[in-house]
């Protein structure tokens, strides 16, 4: 038994890949970013002291964390397009698959982001945030110029980690049919009849592309130990 | 200068501080010892009020710690604090360490904060080191730092958490050096130490504490010629050189 494999689709394909390969990292790109900001946010508010702000940000990380990526993604290509052209007014034609997707992995990355923040903000020992307030500083001060400079120097082996995973989530956006680099693979493997060696070639992508980040990682990790 | 009155402070049932009270006056340097567990790292944070407490009053410079209405921030700005850990924070140079609350908090000038700082470095011995990372220091260099640092903001008194305890035996001395010119120089100031050598040289008082209360309060020659409590007398006999 023997399989001819047919390389020949990628060449011609290229340009209509690497399309694709860029939606695929601005959407990790935006939701690294808005996660990262709305992340912080929520773990301040969660570490803040004041029971309803607290309340609300446990409740929307719980919220996020027990549903299924697939789901919240969905959820936002059937709603927030529709919502947002009623808001903005746009006409039914304009194309909101790219921005709800985008506002879809943001807002459920965040929930994860917000519990590695938390975790680095209390990796700061509390000595520090004592110092600051003897020094005068207040509160936001504090967290401002002393805890999150720190934290962040800890965390960022593990915020770039979740940004690799969020990448290689960011294929499930096939569900709207929005083209990612994935979905560029399988319809150009589907018009060419060779689904088997785009899925592999894709594969392999996004193993170099992670793997290589992940080595990265590693790098970071070793000099921010020091 | 600070005056504090009946303070009673708990840990949930757990009663830490019970009905404290003592005055310090301007100038004055007190010296506060006792066993470990006896409350007295909590009573001298309550006076800048890193730790609430219950019942009772601190004055400090004719302002009220506990009052609600009180802005702390802007109390503690004008109260000096030495850890027993240094705190200085990691990341920032040590002329960085010694300009961002009087930058941030006192709004100064960048240009007046570091002339400042390089001053008070110079008086801690420390000068050449105002471009290092405090981690690139030895804990008695970093102790000095933390003191300077306290310094830039020209307080009125001075709280010292067991400065020395963290430090190895040999670099003990160049930070009570500090402290003692410091106190000769006439800043106010509370110390909680073991260091029974500096509280004979510069303390004008000396409060011993067991239990969350203040079990002697004298002056410090009647202190270690006489201790009034048998707890005293037993501590003393276990610090002291025979």
């Amino acid at each position: 038994m023997s399989y001819e494999f047919d390389w020949s689709s990628i060449p011609n394909a290229a340009p209509f890949l690497l399309r694709g390969m860029l939606v695929s990292l601005e959407i990790t790109a935006v939701a690294v970013l808005t996660g990262i900001v709305w992340g912080t946010a929520l773990a301040l508010m969660r570490l803040s002291g004041i029971p309803p702000l607290a309340a609300l940000a446990a409740g929307y990380v719980t919220l996020f964390r027990a549903v299924p990526l697939v789901m919240v993604l969905l959820w936002f290509f059937l709603i927030v397009p529709q919502f947002l052209q009623e808001l903005l007014n746009l006409g039914r034609a304009a194309d909101m698959r790219l921005v709800s997707a985008m506002v879809g992995f943001a807002l459920f990355e965040a929930a994860y982001y917000s519990e590695i923040i938390r975790a680095g903000i209390q990796s700061v020992p509390r000595g520090q945030i004592a110092a600051a307030y003897a020094l005068g500083m207040t509160h936001w001060q504090a967290m401002r110029l002393v805890v999150l400079p720190q934290a962040f120097r800890n965390m960022v082996p593990l915020l770039l980690t979740q940004a690799i995973i969020l990448f290689q989530d960011t294929s499930l956006v096939y569900v709207s049919a929005l083209t990612d680099f994935f979905g560029a693979a399988y319809k150009i493997g589907e018009r060419d009849g060779t689904i088997v060696e785009m899925l592999l070639f894709g594969g392999a992508v996004y193993f170099v592309l992670c793997y290589a980040a992940s080595q990265l990682v590693r790098y970071l990790q070793r000099r921010l130990a020091v | 200068m600070i005056a504090i009155r009946h303070v009673t402070k708990y840990y949930g049932e757990f009663r830490v501080l019970a009905d404290c009270s003592t005055e310090v006056r301007k100038g004055e340097v007190i010296v506060i010892c006792g066993p470990s567990g006896s409350g007295k790292s909590t009573l001298i944070k309550c006076v800048n009020g890193l730790e609430p407490f219950q019942r009772g009053e601190i004055v400090v410079d004719g302002v009220s710690v506990g009052d609600p209405k009180t802005n702390l921030s802007k109390l503690r700005a004008r109260v000096g604090m030495v850890f027993q850990h240094f705190e200085l924070f990691p990341h920032m140079k040590v002329l960085e360490n010694l300009m961002i609350a009087q930058t941030r908090v006192l709004g100064r000038g960048r240009e007046a904060a570091a002339e400042k700082a390089l001053q008070l470095l110079e008086r801690v011995g420390l000068r050449a080191h105002a471009d290092k990372y405090p981690g690139a220091l030895s804990g008695g260099q970093q102790q000095r730092v933390a003191i300077a640092r306290a310094l830039c903001m020209d307080p009125v008194c001075m709280l010292f958490d067991e400065p020395t305890s963290a430090l190895d035996p040999e670099m003990i001395n160049e930070v009570l050096d500090v402290m003692v010119q410091l106190a000769q120089e006439g800043m106010t100031m509370m110390v909680v130490t073991h260091e029974m050598g500096f509280a004979r040289k510069v303390a004008h008082r000396v409060i011993f504490m067991d239990q969350g209360r203040i079990v002697e309060d004298d002056e410090t020659e009647c202190f270690f010629s006489t201790p009034r409590s048998e707890r005293a007398q037993q501590f003393l006999s276990k610090i002291l050189p025979r």
